[in-house]
C-alpha cells in the first residue's frame, strides 16, 4: 500500500487538489482544522442553520463535493485534525481527532488565507475580532451575535460581512473603510463581471437597511466602557458598540510553514498567492493535477488561463482601496500593543533602535517570541523598523507549524517506528 | 590608507567571548571596535539556554576554570557589569539506572575534587522538588551556579562605554604586517594594533585548517505558565556524559529542562554534527519529551511553541581554543566552546585582555589555560601559515 | 442535537458541531479570562492562528475557536492554574 499524499486544508483549494490526485489514482488523505468542510469561504453550516451561502455558491460546492465522492476511498477525510508540521526526515505530524505520526508521499498545504489587521489602539480588548473571524461565526451558526457591530478596516469583505450580518438581521452600525472604493469610478469597470453581481448584491442590501458605509474613514482606537466598547473615528465620530469588526486585507497563510527537501510540499490556492474563492479552485485543480503528474512521472497539465484572469482583477481591486497604510502605522501612539501575544509596545520596539536585528527583536525585545510566533506581528514588524531587519527575520521558517501539545506529541501513533532512513 | 579607521584592537565576533573580550580591553582604557557578520549574539549565545555550569564541564583543567569562571561572573555580576544578566540560583542532576548513577558519583567525585563554589547540598531520592515525577530514581542538588541568558549578557558587556559596534559586516580576510593587522570588509579596510577572533563556528572562514566542525543541539520552548515550578535547570546525567565523553554512550535521551523568567521552558538536547539551526525533527523531540515528561510530569500539560538548533562550535578534542596564533602576537583565538561559553566567557575575556596587553596569564589557573592553546595543532597552522 | 459545557463551573449549552468558543460566545461570555501575561483571553483571529482565545480543557491548553464543543467539557480560564471548577 502506497503512502497517501496528504493535503492540509478542507476548502476550495484543498479538495479540488485531492480530487484530481485520487482521479489520477493517488490515496490521498484530507485533513482540516475545523468540524466542518468548506474553509472560510464555503464553511458549511450546523445542521438547521440558516445557510448564507447563495444557489450559485451553493451548486459550484455540491459539484465540488461530487466529485470528491466519486473518488470513493481513495480520499480520506479527517476533520478537527491539525497539521503540526514536516520535519527534515519527511515526517509529519497530526494532532486532534487523528493523532499520528507518518510519512506521507508528498504535502499540498491549502491553508487559505489569513488576514491582515493592523493594530490600534484597544485591538486587543475582549470582543474585538477580525471580520473573517465574525464571518465563519455567522456561517457556522446562521445567527448574528447580540449587540451593536462595528465593521472596519478596509477591503470588500467588510461589505461582505456587513451584507451578511444583515441577511441575519442584524445590520451593522456602520462600515468604516479606509480607502475611497467609490473615488475612482472608472477603475472598477476592468473587473469580472461576477465580481459586480456579488458587489451590487452586497451594497443593495446595505443601502436598503441604511448601513452607513464611510469611506476615507478610519478605525483610530478603541475603548471598554462600561461594558460597552467606543470606537474612535478619524472623522470624530464615536460609536458605542458591542463587537468591533477589523479587516485589512488577505495575506497567504503560510507563515512559518516549514520547508522539507525529502519530499515534495507545494502550496496551493490562497495559501500559495491570495487570489480569492474563484482562483483557489482553479489553482487546486491545476496544483493537484500537476503534483499527480509530478508523482507519477507524467506531463504536466498546462496552466488554466482563468488563474491569470483572476490576478489581475485582485490587482484591480488592490488600486480601488489602495490608501496609505504607512501614514496611519506612523501616527499610532507610542503604547499601542504591536505583538498581541507577549503586549509589547510600539515604544518597546522603538527602544531597541533604528535598526535591529532578528535576534535583537525577539531575544531583547521579545516580538514575535509568544505563542503565535509572529504570525500577527510580523509584517507590522518589518514595516515599523528598517528594511534591513525584514529579511532573516520574524518570518524566517518557524517550526512546529502551531503549538504542539506534548501530550499530543506523546500520545500520537508512530508509523514510521522500524523504518530506515 | 592613511584614512583607515584605526582601533586599538578589533574583535571579530559579537557573540558572549567576543563581547565580554570588548569589555574587558574597553574597561582597560582600549579603543575597540566589535565586528559581527550579522549582529550581536546571533549564533549559539543567543541560542544557548544561559546555564552557568561547572557540574556539565569535562573533569581536568576545563572543570576547573570553570569553576574559576562562575567565581568572576559573580563578581562581575555584584560590581554591576552583570546585572540583570546573570541569576545565581541551584542546579539538579538527576539519573535513573545503573549507569546513570555511577555518571553520578562520577560528578560528586569531580566537583569534590575542584573544591570550588559548586557544592553538592543535596543527594537521594527525587521527593527533594516536589514537581519530580517518577522519571527521577536519585537527584542531586547543586548549589553555586547560575543562569545567564547568552543575549543579555552580550547587551550588557557591549553597553560600556569605549566599545564601537560594526554590523552587519562579514569579514573577508585580515593581512598581518610589522606594525598592526589590516581587516577587510565588502566596504571597507579597518586598522588595528591586534585582532581577536571570537567567531565561534565562523571562525573556520578565517582559519580554515582549525579543527573547528558545528555541532547542532535541537532545542524546544513551551508555552508560558505559572513561573517559579522548577527553581533551576534539571538535567539527566546521560547529557553530562554526552557531552564530556561521547554522544550515545548511554542509551538515555540526554535531557536539560531549563526553565526561563517567563514560567516557559526551553528543552534540550542532541549532538549533531550539522550546521542547520532549522533542522529538528520529531522523533527527536518525542524521545527528549518522553524523558521531561517522567522527569517533570507538569510538562505534559504543556505545547511546544518552537523549535531550532543551536549550533555550537566544537573542537576535534572537545577543548576550546584560547591563545594566541602561534608565531603571531598581534592575533588571538577565543573560540571551540561547545556551548561551554556561556560559563567561561568572563575569565576568557579577562585573559585575553591580558593577552592583548603583553601580561601573563592569572597566576593560579596559567597551567589550565595553557592547555588550551591554538599551538595544539602546530601541524594544522604549519600547513596553513608555514 | 444540542449538549452541555461547563465554563468555570457553569453550563453552557452548546450544538452539536460548534466550537468551543462559539458556544461561549453565543453564552455572553466573551472574554475567556486572563492569559500568564495578564492579556485578556478572547476571540480574534477564529482559525487558531493568533493564540488568543486559549482555555485550558481538560488540564491543558487549546484554542477555544479550533475545539469542538462535547457534552460534559469543563473548561477554565489559562491562568486560573487549575483543572475544574
Amino acid at each position: 500500500m502506497s503512502d497517501p499524499v496528504l493535503v492540509v486544508g478542507a476548502g476550495l483549494a484543498g479538495l479540488s487538489a485531492a480530487a484530481e490526485l485520487a482521479r489520477a489514482g493517488l490515496p490521498v488523505l484530507v485533513v482540516d482544522q475545523a468540524q466542518a468542510v468548506g474553509g472560510a469561504f464555503h464553511r458549511q453550516p450546523l445542521q438547521g442553520a440558516l445557510s448564507l451561502a447563495t444557489a450559485a455558491q451553493d451548486r459550484r460546492w455540491s459539484d465540488l463535493m461530487a466529485k470528491v465522492a466519486a473518488q470513493g476511498s481513495r480520499i480520506t477525510l479527517a476533520l478537527a485534525t491539525q497539521f503540526g508540521g514536516v520535519d527534515h526526515k519527511g515526517t509529519a505530524l497530526l494532532t486532534g481527532r487523528m493523532n499520528r505520526l507518518f510519512r506521507p508521499r508528498a504535502i499540498v498545504l491549502a491553508l487559505g488565507a489569513r488576514e491582515s489587521v493592523r493594530p490600534r489602539p484597544g485591538w486587543t480588548l475582549p470582543g474585538v475580532e477580525t471580520a473573517g473571524s465574525l464571518q465563519i461565526r455567522l456561517k457556522t451558526l446562521g445567527e448574528a451575535p447580540q449587540g451593536r457591530v462595528l465593521l472596519a478596516g478596509s477591503g470588500p469583505l467588510l461589505l461582505a460581512v456587513g451584507a451578511q450580518l444583515t441577511k441575519l438581521g442584524s445590520p451593522p452600525v456602520a462600515i468604516l473603510e479606509a480607502g475611497r472604493p467609490f473615488a475612482r469610478p472608472l477603475t472598477p469597470i476592468g473587473l469580472p463581471r461576477d465580481y459586480w453581481i456579488e458587489a451590487a448584491a452586497y451594497l443593495s442590501r446595505l443601502m436598503l437597511a441604511r448601513v452607513p458605509i464611510l469611506t476615507n474613514t478610519r478605525l483610530t482606537a478603541i475603548r471598554a466602557e462600561g461594558g460597552t466598547l467606543v470606537a474612535e473615528a478619524s472623522s470624530g465620530r464615536r460609536f458605542i458598540v458591542d463587537h468591533v469588526a477589523l479587516h485589512d486585507g488577505i495575506r497567504p497563510n503560510d507563515f512559518g510553514m516549514p520547508a522539507c527537501d525529502v519530499l515534495p510540499v507545494v502550496r496551493l490556492g490562497d495559501c500559495r498567492e491570495a487570489l480569492g474563492a474563484r482562483a483557489a479552485m482553479v489553482d487546486g485543480q491545476m496544483g493537484g493535477a500537476a503534483l499527480a503528474a509530478r508523482l507519477l512521472g507524467r506531463t504536466a497539465p498546462s496552466a488554466d488561463p482563468e488563474l491569470a484572469r483572476q490576478t489581475r482583477a485582485q490587482a484591480r481591486l488592490a488600486r480601488i482601496y489602495a490608501h496609505d497604510v504607512t501614514a496611519e502605522l506612523n501616527n499610532l501612539p507610542e503604547d499601542t500593543v504591536i505583538c498581541r501575544c507577549e503586549a509589547r509596545t510600539l515604544k518597546d520596539l522603538r527602544t531597541l533602535g533604528p535598526t535591529p536585528t532578528a535576534r535583537q527583536l525577539r531575544l531583547d525585545g521579545r516580538f514575535a517570541m509568544g505563542a503565535c510566533q509572529g504570525r500577527f506581528c510580523g509584517d507590522w514588524i518589518a514595516r515599523l523598523t528598517s528594511a534591513e531587519t525584514s529579511k532573516p527575520g520574524i518570518g524566517a521558517p518557524r517550526w512546529p507549524a502551531r503549538p504542539i501539545a506534548v501530550a499530543d506529541l506523546l500520545s500520537a501513533t508512530d508509523e514510521t517506528e522500524g523504518e530506515t532512513q | 590608507m592613511s584614512a583607515e579607521t584605526h582601533y586599538d584592537v578589533i574583535i571579530a565576533g559579537a557573540g558572549i567571548v567576543g563581547a565580554s573580550v570588548a569589555w574587558h580591553l574597553a574597561a582597560s582604557g582600549a579603543r575597540v571596535a566589535v565586528i559581527d557578520a550579522i549582529g550581536p549574539a546571533a549564533a549559539a549565545s543567543g541560542a544557548s539556554d544561559g546555564a552557568v555550569s561547572v557540574a556539565s564541564k569535562k573533569p581536568g583543567p576545563l572543570a576547573r576554570l570553570a569553576s574559576a569562571s562562575l567565581l568572576y561572573t559573580r563578581e562581575l555580576a555584584s560590581q554591576g557589569v552583570l546585572a540583570g544578566a546573570f541569576h545565581a540560583r541551584p542546579s539538579f542532576v538527576f539519573g535513573q539506572g545503573e549507569a546513570e548513577l555511577a555518571a553520578l558519583d562520577a560528578l560528586v567525585a569531580k566537583l569534590r575534587a575542584i573544591s570550588g563554589p559548586v557544592h553538592v547540598t543535596g543527594d537521594g531520592p527525587a521527593a527533594q522538588l516536589a514537581c519530580l515525577g517518577p522519571g527521577v530514581e536519585r537527584l542531586i542538588t547543586l548549589n553555586g551556579e547560575g543562569h545567564m541568558p547568552g543575549h543579555k549578557a552580550v547587551r550588557a558587556y557591549l553597553s560600556a562605554p569605549g566599545i564601537t559596534p560594526i554590523w552587519p559586516a562579514p569579514i573577508h580576510g585580515f593581512d598581518i604586517d610589522d606594525r598592526g593587522v589590516t581587516v577587510h570588509l565588502a566596504d571597507r579596510r579597518l586598522r588595528t594594533g591586534h585582532l581577536v577572533s571570537a567567531l565561534g563556528t565562523a571562525t573556520t572562514e578565517l582559519f580554515p585548517t582549525l579543527p573547528i566542525m558545528p555541532r547542532a543541539g535541537q532545542l524546544f520552548v513551551t508555552d508560558r505558565g505559572a513561573p517559579g515550578l522548577l527553581p533551576g535547570s534539571l538535567t539527566a546525567a546521560a547529557y553530562l556524559v554526552a557531552k564530556t565523553e561521547a554522544p550515545d554512550v548511554l542509551p538515555l535521551p540526554p535531557v536539560v529542562i531549563d526553565p526561563l523568567t517567563t514560567g516557559q521552558f526551553l528543552i534540550g538536547s542532541s549532538r549533531e554534527n550539522h550546521a542547520d539551526p532549522n533542522r529538528v525533527d520529531f522523533s527527536t523531540l518525542r524521545r527528549l519529551m518522553e524523558r521531561s515528561v517522567r522527569a517533570l510530569p507538569l510538562l505534559a500539560e504543556r505545547r511546544v511553541i518552537r523549535a531550532f538548533a543551536g549550533i555550537r562550535a566544537a573542537v576535534s578534542d572537545s577543548l576550546p581554543i584560547i591563545g594566541n596564533l602561534p608565531g603571531e602576537t598581534r592575533v588571538t583565538l577565543a573560540t571551540g566552546f561547545e556551548g561551554d561559553g556561556i560559563c567561561l566567557s568572563a575569565l576568557v575575556g579577562r585573559e585575553i585582555a591580558r593577552m592583548v596587553h603583553g601580561l601573563p596569564p592569572t597566576d593560579s589557573i596559567a597551567a589550565d589555560l595553557a592547555t588550551l592553546s591554538p599551538a595544539r595543532f602546530v601541524d594544522a597552522r604549519q600547513e596553513a601559515w608555514g | 442535537m444540542t449538549g452541555t459545557i461547563f465554563w468555570n463551573g457553569t453550563a453552557i449549552p452548546f450544538r452539536t458541531g460548534e466550537s468551543v468558543a462559539t458556544a461561549l460566545l453565543r453564552a455572553g461570555i466573551i472574554s475567556f479570562g486572563a492569559a500568564h501575561t495578564g492579556q485578556a483571553r478572547a476571540v480574534f483571529c477564529g482559525i487558531g492562528l493568533c493564540q488568543g482565545c486559549l482555555v485550558r480543557a481538560d488540564g491543558r491548553l487549546t484554542e477555544a475557536c479550533l475545539l469542538a464543543a462535547r457534552d460534559g467539557l469543563h473548561l477554565s480560564p489559562e491562568a486560573a492554574g487549575g483543572q475544574d471548577v
